[in-house]
């Protein structure tokens, strides 16, 4: 394996395994032989079927759980690493937000814990509200708040120490199709406008599809990454969803899905 | 999807059985530890002056209190003292569960009155609710006073039905509060499928509500047989009646100057009909959700 | 009425209201009064709510000063077993090692009656002072307080830890900025059980002798002079000190902690 520092990738996944309870009689193989390498900047999703250890990648490489074999390295840092050093912000599919603390205090968890002042983190977190259209909630409660607007919450939290690396786990599984669309163009805004690396998992074709530059297809028992579907949808906007392209693109992905790759596709697909 | 974070899983796979061994287990270390402390508060009482009375009258060793299991209850007496316990504790766990099943058929009836209609509901449930913030207990020497003093056609009333009525009166509150919270706790979807089967209330009451309320009666049960015990020790030490546990807790806290040993004995044996009645409903507790799906250990 | 929506008729139903359990009272209480009356019941069977009324307010001076002992018993228990019930959760929540040891103990004692412990510790302290039923008493709350704490503690949702260790957080910090806030609710869960018993602890204790005081002793020996209609009275003084401990609790809860009783957010 080649030295740490030569590719100064976003995410660099390297001969990754994860096995659940090694050795013993139930013993799961969650990842195997994960390869990834992820440029600056870059959208990718992560989609497959339940089981297909998706979001143990991403808990992999938020170091929320070791990895069996193989190496992780966030900004050329490893894993480990990255989280002490909080390299990246991450969200999850429930908003995970403290009932006791207000919206905006919520907001300002991550900086606490890092110790800034008072003031600092104030305004910080009134400018990330800002940027999730939420700063007339700030001293509200979360409960108060829609499931929409309590994941806008949560994803404002994850930007809250600026880090280069968002990590999303299913964000807006819970959400309406009509909210969840209108969320997906806040998130590519958001991205535009912090030029944020992300990984992104997801359950649906068609988020993955408009969200990703790459959609990684992963398949279960063991689970691995067969296929690499490329998006160039360009600049998207409200017609995007409507574009022959984008069909394109679903179908592409339908068909890495069912284990088939199409010539119909307009992309280059990467098999593994 | 979700896989398990770490390794701290591992009980999960270890059956409820097995656990439970290994509470006991625990438990006993904690009991270990118990007498420990005890033995190790004499031994520093004896050198320096503690704000309790370490002395062997007051604070007898273990190993005296189990050689006191052995002796006779009065001097030239066959029985020894902890026959003597055994057969009270009996005595008073046989009214401790006479109450409980009295409560616990009242409960029932009442949550299904309750549950029916919503008056009762709106009129009753407050007074269940706030009974169980009161000390209800203060009625128990008032009401074992009734004793002897009142009768029900063929039959006579004695104290024992008192206490267990006190027994029971405790047992029924906390049970008919958790049985209506079970009663109304199913789904809505589940009530719109029985009803487009056209479920009279008696079906919906046996195919739904009672299956559905087991969650919720199980915990009550144990709040209810909890009660019935305390009610039933409670009521024979403020009233004196004879035959049960308390009662000998009082007799035998008299003779501590010549026996301390012996009042311990008792304290036991009240310990034991708690552990007995938690038992007891444990095992009812494992009978009632056999089909239900094992709780996931949080 | 019929069943199916019954939960949401019940809210907005035309029983709604505070008029159902008035009514039930003032039926309840007139035909109490009406059977002793018309049937000539004696006192020493159940006196009429009038004859306990009447005592209450005559002996008011009485009532205040037998509540005021017990209260007081209770209110130390309840204070000192709740910190102890605090410090032991903490340890539980650190030490796997303590949780084991106290846990199965506090589940089998659940249906044990501690009151039976008075004796020992009149014996152990001083049985002319309060000593032994506040430190009955105080056993008593422990358990419940313990529980719930030690419970509120640790059950802590499994996304909310991962977050707490994507930002890098010391367990410390994780006690101090989850597990603690999580707890609170629990905290009063307990405490609004504990308040109670505290005071039917501290009354029951009064039945192992010592001083004479407090509402345990006055039912007790109003009871023994026939003075019913009195010892219904401390009866219904007790339910009001069980009752305002049991009121202060949710007070204190609902000023401290606006967020509980709120659908959790996701």
């Amino acid at each position: 394996m080649s030295s740490v520092q030569t590719s100064h990738q976003a995410v660099d996944v390297q001969g990754l395994w994860k096995i659940f309870n090694e050795g013993s009689n139930n013993e799961v193989t969650a990842l195997s032989d994960i390869n990834l390498s992820i440029k600056p900047g870059e959208f990718i999703s992560l989609i497959g079927p339940s089981g297909c250890g998706k979001s143990t990648l991403l808990r992999v490489i938020g170091d929320l759980t070791d990895a069996t074999r193989g190496e992780v390295f966030i900004a050329g840092e490893t894993a480990h690493i990255a989280r002490e050093k909080q390299l990246y912000g991450i969200a999850f599919q429930q908003a995970a937000l403290f009932d006791w603390r207000t919206v905006r205090r919520n907001v300002e968890l991550p900086l606490e814990l890092q110790g800034l002042g008072k003031k600092e983190r104030r305004e910080r977190a009134l400018e990330l509200l800002e940027l999730v259209q939420l700063s007339d909630f700030a001293e509200h409660r979360p409960w108060e708040l829609s499931g929409g607007m309590q994941q806008r919450v949560a994803i404002a939290r994850s930007l809250a120490v600026d880090p280069p690396l968002l990590l999303m786990d299913e964000p807006f599984g819970a959400l309406d199709e009509m909210t969840r669309e209108r969320m997906q163009n806040e998130l590519l805004r958001i991205c535009q406008e912090t030029g944020k690396t992300i990984i992104f998992v997801t359950h649906s074709i068609p988020e993955a599809v408009y969200l990703s530059d790459r959609v990684v297809v992963m398949s279960p028992r063991p689970g691995r990454i067969t296929h690499t579907v490329p998006i160039e949808l360009g600049e998207r906007n409200e017609d995007t969803r409507e574009t022959d392209t984008f069909y394109a693109g679903v179908t592409a992905v339908r068909e890495a899905l069912r284990g088939r790759s199409t010539s119909a596709s307009p992309s280059r697909i990467e098999e593994f | 999807m979700r896989e398990p974070v770490s390794g701290k899983q591992r009980g999960a796979t270890r059956t409820r059985v097995q656990r439970g061994v290994i509470s006991i287990l625990w438990a006993l270390a904690g009991v270990a530890l118990v007498v420990f402390m005890w033995e190790a508060v004499k031994f520093v009482g004896s050198f320096i002056d503690l704000p309790l009375n370490t002395s062997d009258t007051s604070m007898p060793h273990v190993w005296t209190m189990v050689d006191a299991f052995s002796n006779p209850v009065v001097r030239g007496s066959d029985t020894t003292v902890l026959q003597a316990v055994v057969s009270a504790t009996l005595t008073s766990l046989k009214i401790a569960l006479g109450g409980f099943a009295i409560g616990v058929t009242f409960g029932i009836i009442l949550a299904v009155i309750m549950q029916r209609f919503a008056f009762f509901e709106r009129g009753l449930l407050p007074f269940v609710i706030a009974s169980q913030t009161v000390p209800l207990i203060a009625l128990a020497p008032l009401i074992v006073g009734l004793g002897n003093r009142i009768s029900l056609g063929p039959i006579e009333w004695t104290t024992t039905y008192s206490v267990m009525f006190i027994a029971a009166y405790l047992a029924f509150f906390p049970l008919s509060v958790g049985a209506l919270r079970g009663l109304q706790a199913p789904s809505a979807t589940s009530l719109e499928l029985m009803r487009s089967y056209a479920a009279r209330p008696n079906q919906m009451l046996w195919k739904l509500r009672f299956p559905s309320s087991v969650p919720y009666l199980v915990p009550a049960l144990k709040v209810s047989a909890a009660a019935a015990v305390v009610g039933t020790v409670v009521a024979e030490i403020s009233t004196g009646v004879k035959g049960g546990v308390g009662r000998l807790l009082i007799e035998y806290a008299r003779e501590t100057t010549s026996q301390p040993a012996k009042v311990y004995v008792a304290v036991f044996g009240a310990i034991a009909l708690g552990l007995a009645a938690a038992a007891l409903v444990s095992a009812l507790d494992l009978y009632l959700t056999r089909n239900l799906p094992k709780e996931s250990q949080a | 009425m019929s069943t199916q929506t019954a939960v949401q008729s019940r809210r907005t139903g035309r029983f709604s209201g505070i008029w159902p359990p008035i009514l039930i009272a003032v039926l309840f209480l007139a035909a109490w009064q009406i059977f002793v009356v018309a049937r000539d019941i004696q006192p020493y069977l159940l006196p009429a709510p009038s004859l306990i009324v009447t005592n209450f307010f005559t002996d008011l001076s009485l009532m205040w000063a037998a509540a005021f002992y017990t209260g007081t018993t209770a209110f130390l228990g309840l204070v000192f077993g709740t910190v102890l019930g605090l410090v032991m959760a903490l340890l539980a929540s650190r030490f796997i090692v303590v949780n084991h040891l106290v846990t199965p103990l506090a589940a089998g004692l659940a249906a044990v009656p501690i009151i039976a412990l008075t004796p020992i510790l009149n014996n152990m302290f001083n049985i002319t002072s309060r000593t032994p039923r506040v430190l009955v008493t105080m056993i008593i709350v422990l358990f419940p307080m313990f529980v719930n704490v030690t419970r509120g503690l640790l059950q802590v949702k499994p996304v909310q830890l991962e977050l707490m260790r994507s930002m890098n957080a010391h367990p410390r910090t994780t006690l101090k900025v989850l597990r603690i806030p999580n707890a609170i609710p629990f905290f009063f869960t307990g405490l609004k059980v504990a308040a109670p018993l505290a005071v039917i602890a501290a009354l029951v204790a009064e039945y192992f002798g010592g001083p004479q005081e407090g509402l345990g002793s006055r039912i007790a020996s109003a009871a023994a002079n026939t003075a019913y209609g009195r010892a219904w009275a401390y009866v219904v003084a007790s339910i009001i000190t069980g009752l305002i401990f049991y009121l202060v609790v949710v007070a204190v809860e609902k000023w401290t902690t606006p967020w509980t009783g709120r659908t959790q957010s996701t």
